[in-house]
């Protein structure tokens, strides 16, 4: 039997654990912080862009003296903005610390990574202003102008080779199941981009095939790359925020095994009604209702785990947003395979029901729990704490009450929209008439989200320029523990 | 069959083995290298001593982490 520690041997362990987690921060601290201001900056830049399209739905003289400005090209270069920009940047910043974190190992070469980061931004405004400019194209999620991809896939190529190499280098021998997920998307995604570019811009497919191989992009890129990385890091934060394992370990791998079997599948349900063939629809729809089975077990588990902890939401940021975010990624992922049955499709299809779906993924579930991995990480890569609590309270009110309502507005107008289309005695004048209200609404929740997202980058730009104040806690705290606290 | 056609039939077919091949090794590697004989240590990897389980590591600014 070994000998019991003694406090001397445990605050040695305890120090080295710390200047060992403190190390690893610091090997990734530029390129991570790199990839998250930018994030920030196409966030508020696919903020402008989405308001203005939102109001042009309602108020269609607003801002029509430009081509520019229409809403065809300004609503293609908000998708740009917000996917390709913030949040595909997010997930790379994301991916990064957390697989150098779990891995306990230093980033190798972080000035490469500068260089993916740099490639990354250029591909971006090339696609928003491109778009707004007229060069976008008419594929959905792909409508960035065809000089775009290049910068894209260079970057990528970088920044999977940079996670690669971080997990070979690994100290932790067991892999835990956030590593499970970045692997999972560092593999995936690289791999769909490159098929979809080859398959409809370089050596275009014909006919249906082109969207076929569109939506199953367009959905693989929420549940392939976005979806791994924010679900993983949601399997992070909550449980070393409440400082509590995962309820069932087991689960959350059968979660992730799940997702990886089924959940390519599933992104031709958004072509139910068109002229694909039948039985790919009717797969598409299974793959879908089998998503219930990674979906519940992920949800299971974080319901478990946060058990009796409930009341830690009122202390910490980040676990705020984050379980905002994982309790979104229930309800939108039972809702999305409810939505891929053809029944159900029959009324939500082409309305905009399926836009309050897609923006429940988008932002309540995959920009919720980034917001909070960013409330979490930035402090520790800075060693400064946030500088306004008042800031970081009017984010978060702002963006939960905001994507509620968008979503609630949305999901009620855009099902009677589908309701009233069906029905061929309704004028179609009278639907766009009945939409007005719900449509309004969408704006003023948009402005909420505006509001939001003015306060977070404010916080973050505070946090860059040292305006927080330093951490006292040692390397690793962000508060030191009770009892702890010098 | 076009060449074009030859080209994409073998996109999609080597996608479909690329995906699934590296599926299948991945799980392998996975159940030969022990990474699902203990699931107890695995939910663990996330602590260690200077983060241990029962302490929390988030606040407000400002205001202290309670403990679990």
């Amino acid at each position: 039997m070994p000998a019991p520690l003694t406090s001397e041997m445990i605050e040695a362990n305890r120090a080295r654990s710390a200047a060992e987690r403190a190390a690893i921060d610091a090997s990734c601290r530029g390129p991570v912080l790199a990839f998250a201001a930018t994030a920030v900056f196409w966030l508020l830049m696919g903020s402008v862009l989405a308001l203005i399209a939102s109001i042009k739905l309602h108020s269609p003289y607003f801002l029509t003296g430009s081509a520019e400005l229409t809403f065809g090209r300004v609503r293609m270069a908000h998708l740009q903005a917000v996917g390709i920009g913030w949040a595909s940047l997010a997930t790379v910043a994301a991916a990064l610390w957390q697989m150098c974190r779990l891995s306990r190992a230093e980033l190798i070469y972080p000035k490469i990574l500068y260089l993916s980061c740099a490639l990354w931004n250029v591909g971006t405004f090339l696609a928003v202003f491109g778009i707004i400019f007229g060069d976008g194209q008419s594929v959905e999620w792909l409508d960035a102008p065809r000089y775009a991809p290049p910068f894209f896939i260079a970057a990528l190529g970088i920044v999977v080779a940079w996670v690669v190499a971080v997990f070979r280098r690994r100290r932790e021998p067991h892999v835990y199941v956030t590593q499970w997920y970045i692997l999972g998307a560092v593999f995936w995604f690289p791999w769909m981009y490159l098929v979809t570019v080859f398959m409809i811009f370089w050596t275009p497919a014909t006919g249906v095939v082109q969207p076929i191989v569109n939506w199953w992009f367009g959905h693989n890129t929420l549940g392939l790359w976005f979806t791994p990385v924010a679900v993983g890091t949601a399997y992070y934060l909550i449980p070393k925020i409440i400082g509590r394992p995962i309820h069932s370990y087991y689960l959350s791998i059968i979660g992730f095994w799940a997702l990886a079997l089924f959940y390519s599948w599933a992104g031709m349900h958004h072509l139910i009604g068109g002229p694909i063939p039948g039985w790919l629809a009717s797969a598409s729809t299974v793959g879908s209702m089998m998503m219930l089975i990674p979906v519940l077990a992920v949800a299971i588990n974080h319901h478990m785990t946060m058990r009796g902890h409930f009341h830690r939401l009122r202390y910490s940021p980040a676990l705020r947003f984050t379980v905002f975010g994982a309790i979104a990624y229930t309800l939108v992922s039972v809702q999305g395979s409810f939505e891929a049955l053809k029944d159900f499709s029959e009324v939500a299809h082409f309305t905009h029901y399926t836009v309050a779906h897609a923006h429940l993924g988008a932002y309540g579930f995959v920009t919720m729990i980034y917001f909070g991995l960013f409330y979490y990480m930035i402090p520790r890569l800075t060693g400064r704490e946030w500088a306004s609590p008042l800031l970081i309270r009017v984010h978060f009110w702002c963006a939960a009450v905001g994507i509620t309502v968008y979503f609630v507005a949305l999901s009620i107008g855009g099902w009677w929209q589908g309701r009233m289309m069906n029905n061929p005695s309704v004028e179609f004048g009278k639907i766009v008439t009945y939409l007005l209200p719900y449509l309004f609404t969408r704006s003023l929740a948009g402005i909420l989200l505006t509001i939001g997202h003015l306060a977070f980058a404010t916080s973050f730009i505070m946090n860059l320029a040292g305006w927080g104040k330093q951490r006292s806690g040692g390397p690793t705290f962000f508060v030191e523990p009770v009892g702890k606290a010098t | 069959m076009s060449a074009v056609d030859l080209a994409l039939f073998l996109t999609v077919i080597g996608s479909v083995v690329l995906f699934g091949g590296a599926a299948v090794l991945a799980l392998s590697w996975a159940f030969k290298s022990g990474q699902f004989d203990n699931f107890q240590r695995g939910s663990l990897s996330i602590f260690g001593p200077d983060e241990p389980p029962g302490e929390g590591t988030d606040a407000f600014p400002g205001e202290p982490s309670p403990r679990t």
